[in-house]
């Protein structure tokens, strides 16, 4: 994935009171296979803007995005349905990644097994603690193994037997050659990252 | 299943399994059809209408599922809004999610249609029980219109709500039979509906002409309905 010179402001108000608000001057990154990359930078700094313009989610003003076909996203805030269970949601996403349904049932149950929440699957969304949620926010990002693995803020709200198996998984998917990019505000594990950028008035800066 | 069909249901089921939903399926038509038609019968009086006995309980049957299938389309945009992105951008594409939630949204209209039609046939009878339904499930699919294009522009639910209601406000009192006519009356959107529903409470039939144009209004709603759906769900330009 490559996202080159990238230009987004957001406009408030009406004319002829109308603010733009300039949040990304020309950011640029790199995730190749095989890597773990992340990005950095204080609240409010863009880096979620970055990385929904990178996934599609949000067009940009200027610049150049090239990624994969097959990418998984896991968003800051959970996207997903309140009254939906968990098996539910996995079946959507299933049918949505063109998942074959016994494929699709096998990455379900090994998601379920990796990140222990196996118990949670008849339970609706909004039945779920802050974690469980996450853990079902992350593992619709991976079922249907993309070749680039878009995440931003992916451990919020997980404990610390979470977090440390968050991050052996993500290392485990690096080395089988995905592509990760994880985006934080604080990152404590940057000795596992194979690159770092860090997102400041709107321009990307690699460490 | 398909990606659609499934897609599908499981929006018809994120509605259905909201307890207030539930609840404002019967106690809305129970309102609007067993309760109210002699109070609306007395406002158009007021009004300069002439609307009275059956054909208010009949209109009223029409308002209780226009407000519901309005309300429920509101929330069908706006209360999934994110999730629906995600879904589109994982490979199922924004046409193929309108259609789903366009599809969810016409079930749920079918039931509220029914709720408040069984409310109707309970409190009076109907001498033209066909034409009664057709009509109260068009009062329905117009509002599912107005409901998604209301959705699109607020997301703040109290907000959408209210503007919902507002707009639903304005068209019951500015409706054939509720005014001595003019103004915006001729223009609002269910009209040709309301004429259907007063001559098929007063046992009379209508001409085809009126069916021709309840048929068109509620095909230009599902329209709007669409690519409501459709924009909430593609890519956007900020947040």
């Amino acid at each position: 994935m490559r996202a080159e010179d990238v230009v987004k402001s957001f406009h408030r108000g009406v004319p002829p009171f109308r603010r733009t608000i300039p949040v990304l001057k020309g950011a640029s990154l790199e995730v190749h296979a095989g890597e773990l990359v992340g990005l950095v930078g204080e609240n409010g700094s863009g880096k979620s803007t970055l990385m929904q313009i990178v996934v599609g989610l949000l067009q940009r003003d200027g610049g150049t995005v090239d990624r994969p076909g097959r990418l998984g996203y896991c968003p800051q805030v959970p996207m997903v349905w309140e009254k939906l269970t968990v098996d539910e949601h996995f079946e959507l996403f299933s049918r949505a990644y063109a998942l074959e349904k016994d494929l699709g049932a096998k990455a379900a149950d090994d998601l379920l097994d990796e990140l222990e929440f196996a118990k949670y699957r008849a339970y609706r969304v909004e039945d779920l603690s802050g974690g469980t949620r996450q853990k079902l926010n992350l593992a619709l990002a991976l079922m249907h193994d993309p070749e680039l693995l878009l995440l931003d803020e992916p451990y919020a709200g997980f404990d610390w037997e979470t977090y440390v198996r968050f991050w052996e998984m993500s290392e485990r998917r690096r080395d089988a050659g995905m592509g990760i990019l994880i985006v934080s505000h604080l990152l404590a594990e940057r000795e596992r990252l194979d690159r770092l950028y860090e997102l400041s008035d709107g321009r990307t800066l690699a460490e | 299943m398909n990606a659609f069909a499934i897609a599908g249901s499981s929006f018809v089921r994120e509605h259905l399994r909201t307890p207030l939903t539930l609840l404002l399926l019967i106690a809305i038509p129970a309102l609007f059809v067993l309760a109210s038609a002699a109070v609306l019968g007395d406002f158009a009086r007021a009004l300069g209408g002439t609307v009275a006995g059956q054909a208010a309980t009949a209109l009223g049957a029409g308002w209780a599922a226009a407000f519901l299938a309005g309300v429920l389309g509101f929330f069908q945009v706006a209360s999934s809004r994110e999730a629906d992105r995600r879904l589109s951008l994982a490979g199922l594409g924004p046409t193929r999610v309108a259609a789903a939630r366009i599809s969810a949204a016409l079930v749920l209209g079918l039931v509220v249609s029914a709720a408040a039609f069984l409310s109707l046939l309970l409190r009076t009878g109907v001498e033209h029980p066909a034409h009664a339904a057709v009509a109260i499930f068009a009062f329905a699919a117009i509002y599912i219109g107005i409901g998604a294009i209301v959705g699109s522009l607020v997301s703040d639910p109290l907000e959408g709500s209210i503007l919902v209601a507002f707009v639903f406000m304005f068209d019951v009192f500015s409706g054939p039979a509720m005014t001595s006519g003019g103004g915006l009356t001729a223009v609002m959107p269910t009209r040709k509906a309301a004429d259907l529903l007063i001559a098929a409470g007063a046992g009379q039939s209508s001409p085809l002409g009126d069916w021709f144009w309840v048929a068109l209004i509620a095909a230009i709603s599902m329209s709007v309905a669409f690519t409501s759906f459709w924009a909430a769900s593609r890519s956007r330009g900020g947040p």
